[in-house]
């Protein structure tokens, strides 16, 4: 994931954008992980996590002609637009009157929530047998038992590769902190 | 690998699945890699990140052909640098350019300048043909001077076709209009209503008077006789007057007055004045000879205001004297007046040719 401070090239990818509405995938690859990463940690499920997160780039492509550049990362505006779904659904709700300090503290990209978001990335680089085992304990909240009939190996086995793969993640989490 | 720590690292990523806490009896490895375990549990779906990506394609396609069509219009505003052929360059990204095309080119680009050239040599040599079809006129009769006192001539005539000639004798005094006329031999001796015999003319002239009423050009001086003309008063001619003349007046003459002859300008008499007047044309022969000079014609306008009785005065030749009279007939006068009444004028009309 690119740094997030903002930058030329980031500048020339809003101004292509802007231009021509189909190189507006760069941007949604550049800063899904940290919308969603974001957004997750602030709704109960996931697939509400789904819808605004979704919400949020429909909202950004069609609103991007009147973006207007003043220094601010591009992922701050998208979790500005984040913040604002987001109230308005607690609003909508009615579970929740007060609107949480956090939510409005949008207007950078929080440095948690940075984090989180390369865990995406990081789980990409993964072996394939770790990174099977990420995404269907922890995405698709399968169990052990479950994942290791899936792959004809034994429960601590599965366990083994879990255990692996979470340590090759906080290695490489802290060595990016260093 | 130490299999216990795998295990407790799945018991308490099981408890943290299920909303619970961390014990506190893991060791300090698993509450290490809990954190990650936690981060992990938000991540999205790879299908889910996949389909998004789609839909904001699909809706971003909308966007791009209006983007497609300004990103044509910008580059057909910056071509002229990037497409415009060179003419011998032949390596990538040169326009290419066929023969025949360039051949075809510059033909027509030869043509083109021959066309230009030929048209303005043309039109250096035809210059005063092109230019001077035109012609001015000029009345050589002053219209717009007063008349003069003492150039005016007319004449009239009349009788009543007796057999004898018209006797010698003074003629009435000049009026306008003329009430009825002379007559040496008065056929009605009480007419219904009484009236002064007068001849049309200036009331200043002075005729030979003599004893009694008759023509004072006359040859006999009796026996008194109206004459052998027409239309009353008293002579050979005919209408009214006096003499071997035609109309009103006193004389050979016509159209009324005195002196012989049709009406001059002056003596009360204004100018004819054009009312319709097109240009004559260049002959052919004068044109290419690029000649020019003047006629004057002579002509009489009629009481009607159309000219007749055109003749050259002043030749010109090269056809310009033709060209001079055919326009001349052509025009229309507004008819020069003696009193109330349209009269015969006679005046000369210079026809100028000019190369400008």
């Amino acid at each position: 994931m690119k740094a997030i401070e903002p930058d030329a090239d980031e500048r020339q990818l809003i101004e292509a954008a802007r231009r021509d509405p189909s190189r507006f995938a760069e941007l949604y690859e550049a800063n899904f992980d940290r919308v969603y990463a974001f957004i997750a940690r602030r709704v109960p499920t996931r697939e509400e996590a789904d819808d605004l997160t979704a919400d949020v780039f429909r909202q950004a492509l069609s609103s991007l002609p009147s973006f207007e550049w003043q220094g601010m990362p591009f992922a701050g505006w998208l979790l500005g637009i984040a913040t604002h779904l987001i109230a308005r659904r607690w609003q909508r709700a009615a579970k929740q009157t007060a609107l949480p300090v956090e939510a409005l503290e949008s207007v950078g990209v929080p440095e948690q929530t940075e984090r989180r978001a390369i865990f995406s990335q990081l789980v990409e680089r993964l072996p394939e047998d770790q990174r099977y085992v990420v995404r269907r304990r922890f995405i698709d909240h399968r169990s052990i038992r479950e994942i290791a009939q899936e792959l004809g190996r034994s429960v601590g086995a599965i366990k083994q590769l879990q255990f692996r793969a979470l340590e090759t993640l906080r290695m490489q989490v802290r060595s990016r902190h260093e | 690998m130490n299999s216990s720590l795998a295990d407790q690292l799945d018991e308490a990523i099981s408890a943290l699945l299920a909303g619970g806490k961390t014990a506190p009896h893991w060791v300090r490895e698993i509450h290490q890699l809990l954190p990650i375990a936690d981060d992990l549990w938000y991540l999205p779906r790879p299908e889910f990140r996949a389909s998004l990506r789609d839909q904001l394609l699909q809706r971003a396609g909308n966007h791009v052909f209006g983007a497609l069509a300004q990103a044509a219009q910008r580059k057909a505003a910056t071509r002229p640098e990037s497409v415009v052929p060179p003419l011998f360059i032949t390596e990538s990204g040169a326009f290419p350019v066929r023969g025949s095309h360039l051949a075809l080119s510059f033909a027509l680009h030869v043509a083109a300048l021959a066309l230009v050239v030929a048209s303005g040599w043309w039109m250096v040599e035809n210059h005063a043909v092109v230019r001077n079809t035109m012609a001015q006129l000029i009345a050589t009769d002053n219209y717009s001077l007063p008349p003069a006192p003492t150039t005016a001539s007319g004449g009239g005539g009349g009788g009543d076709n007796d057999k004898m000639p018209a006797s010698r004798g003074s003629a009435p005094r000049f009026a306008t209009p003329q009430l009825t006329p002379l007559t040496a031999i008065i056929r009605n001796e009480s007419p219904i209503l009484p009236a002064e015999p007068t001849v049309v003319g200036p009331p200043e002239a002075v005729l030979p008077e003599f004893p009694r009423a008759g023509d004072p050009m006359a040859d006999v001086s009796g026996p008194p006789s109206n004459g052998t003309g027409t239309g009353g008063g008293i002579g050979s001619g005919r209408g009214g007057g006096v003499g071997s003349g035609e109309g009103p007046g006193v004389g050979a003459g016509r159209g009324g007055r005195t002196g012989g002859g049709v009406y001059r300008l002056g003596g009360g008499i204004p100018a004819p004045r054009a009312i319709y007047a097109p240009d004559p044309e260049f002959s052919e022969e004068a044109r290419k000879a690029k000649y020019q000079g003047s006629v004057i014609l002579s002509a009489i306008i009629g009481s009607d205001g159309r000219p007749r009785d055109l003749r050259v005065v002043r030749s010109s030749g090269m056809g310009l004297d033709e060209k001079a009279t055919e326009a001349v007939a052509r025009w229309r006068f507004e008819p020069a007046h003696m009193g109330n009444q349209p009269v015969a004028v006679q005046v000369n009309i210079e026809v100028v040719f000019r190369l400008y």
